[in-house]
């Protein structure tokens, strides 16, 4: 099928709308798509798609280049999302997708996100406090001196987390996260 | 009981309303995709039970239905008053809704992801938002213990909502900047701001009601505050510049306008039938009037839920038979004659 807006290139981008109740089928190429408002992002907004060849543009498998079909036999042990339908959908089929699949994409994650490293809030009570998380807290009720401590290593650890970000290093910015995160955290339990 | 969008709006002119959603998937289920009937069936009772107290911490009543087992037409009302995604439509699993009396707070169970935390309020209210969704989450992830990686953070089906799980968005209503030339600039300007402007009504060639949604593109990598802060800004920004063209389009053209919206009001007032597009189109012209007090309604009046209130399953609901296209039209007509407010 040829592209419904330039009629000169394949349609390999399907985008479905509901308008006055009434679904509509458009066929796009993928530049038109790029070109209109609704872009790659608003169409996968609230899964009102299917834009299936999101990832499959971003991983460059068109371009069939070094080693797909080492990629075909890849499949979620969990779940069993293969690696083609991982691209096809979009779609992680199970939190063990990320592992199996994740290392494949990041940079198409990061394409997408502009990052790889999450900065906001984590599950409450989920993961069972470590032995100097708890040795941390109660340091801190005790001494408040060690309040200005903190807050120079916090300071410091903030610059260390933006600087690595700046440098991609990840795991570097992960560990002064999660410190930067412990310290927070032993400072609102004594507040 | 009013909902939500019955209310009149206060506060900023043409920011309609926001929405702040969170995607959440528990640990020991695969995500919805993956999960069969039985499995299904299990996980959104089990949610349904664990939650059945959730509405004490929100200090809200929440009442529970099976998505699966609701008639299409009140999922599709549901759809237009946008607390389901069409993907909540199509879903033949068991799935579910714990959904208050005002509509303005859902949990969807089982549509993308396994929990969707959702929250509508009139005006710009992001902030107050978001402070109630992280609470009801953390009250959600006591019981529940969630897919979470420390470096992808809240596990999601789809990979653009990983991170935050967070989409903030708010609807503005954008009638005479959108129609300048600088406009897609703008919404480029936008997205490379990090929010993403998308028509909310309308199809590829036109947009009825010039109703804009403005949303976060990431949602990994960035706070929450952060997040909300970006689309805010962008809000702000963008009602900023609609209200500058509306403020010289009032010194410059005032009598066209007026023109245009006493037109509009007849056709609203008097017409036996309305495309919805056209209804939209009027609706616009009469909600930048009432806002730039060109004109003055009688008593408070929300256009907006005009606008809501126009849509077709939603008009279908409020019929006692099975509507036609046209029957549609004329349906539509009755109800903006009926609740169209009165101009001083
Ligand atoms: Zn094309
Ligand atoms: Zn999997």
């Amino acid at each position: 099928m040829l592209c419904e807006r330039c009629k000169i290139r394949e349609a390999n981008i399907q985008y479905t709308e509901v308008v006055s109740g009434v679904k509509k089928e458009h066929h796009f190429c993928a530049q038109c798509a790029k070109e209109m408002d609704f872009g790659v992002y608003a169409a996968i907004f609230d899964g009102e798609f299917p834009i299936g060849k999101l990832l499959s543009g971003l991983l460059g498998i068109e371009d069939d280049n070094q080693g797909p079909d080492k990629l075909h036999q890849i499949a979620c042990p969990t779940c069993g999302t293969t690696y083609d339908a991982f691209v096809r959908d979009s779609r992680f089929g199970c939190s063990d997708c990320y592992s199996v699949f994740g290392p494949l994409m990041e940079d198409s994650i990061k394409q997408l996100q502009g990052s790889l490293l999450h900065t906001g809030k984590s599950p409450v009570n989920q993961n069972i406090e470590s032995l100097s998380e708890s040795a941390a807290k109660t340091r801190g009720k005790s001494i408040k001196d060690e309040t200005s401590e903190e807050e120079k290593e916090l300071s410091e650890l903030d610059s260390r987390l933006k600087e690595a970000l700046r440098f991609e290093d990840y795991e570097t910015a992960a560990v002064c996260r999660d410190r930067i995160k412990e310290i927070r955290k032993g400072n609102e339990t004594n507040a | 009981m009013h909902r939500w969008f019955e209310q009149t709006p206060a506060g900023r002119p043409g920011i309609i309303s926001s929405r702040i959603r969170l995607a959440r998937n528990l640990q020991e289920y695969s995500f919805p995709a993956k999960l069969d009937e039985k499995e299904s069936g299990e996980m959104v009772h089990r949610l349904e039970f664990g939650l059945r107290d959730i509405g004490n911490f929100a200090e809200k009543n929440f009442e529970f239905s099976l998505l699966n087992e609701m008639e299409e037409l009140d999922r599709a009302a549901l759809k237009e008053r946008r607390v389901l995604n069409s993907a909540a439509l199509l879903k033949k699993n068991p799935s579910g809704i714990l959904l208050s009396k005002e509509e303005d707070m859902g949990i969807v169970l089982n549509c993308d992801d396994h929990i969707r935390i959702q929250l509508l309020g009139a005006g710009l209210c992001l902030d107050e938002l978001w402070d109630k969704a992280d609470k009801i989450d953390d009250c959600i992830n006591e019981r529940f213990p969630y897919a979470f990686d420390d470096r992808f953070g809240y596990l999601t089906s789809f990979p653009t909502n990983v991170g935050t799980g967070l989409r903030a968005s708010v609807v503005v209503h954008l009638p005479m900047l959108s129609q300048g030339r600088k406009f897609s600039s703008l919404i480029g300007d936008m997205s490379r701001f990090g929010a993403s402007v998308r028509g909310v009504y309308g199809d590829v060639e036109e947009n009825f009601g010039s109703l804009y949604e403005i949303s976060n593109l990431k949602t990994l990598g960035q706070t929450e505050r952060e997040i909300i802060d970006t689309v805010t800004k962008a809000a702000i920004q963008l009602t900023n510049q609609e209200m500058q063209v509306r403020k010289l389009s009032l010194q410059r053209r005032r009598i066209e306008r007026e023109d245009e919206v006493y037109k509009s009001f007849g056709v609203l007032k008097y017409a036996r039938r309305l495309t919805f597009r056209d209804a939209m189109i009027f609706l616009s012209q009469l909600m930048a009037a009432l806002s730039d007090g060109l004109v003055l309604a009688k008593n408070e009046v929300s256009v907006y839920r005009l606008m809501l209130g126009i849509q077709p399953a939603v008009l279908q609901k409020i019929s006692d038979r099975p509507l036609s296209k046209e029957d549609l039209d004329i349906a539509r007509a009755e109800f903006i004659r009926k609740e169209l407010p009165e101009l001083k």
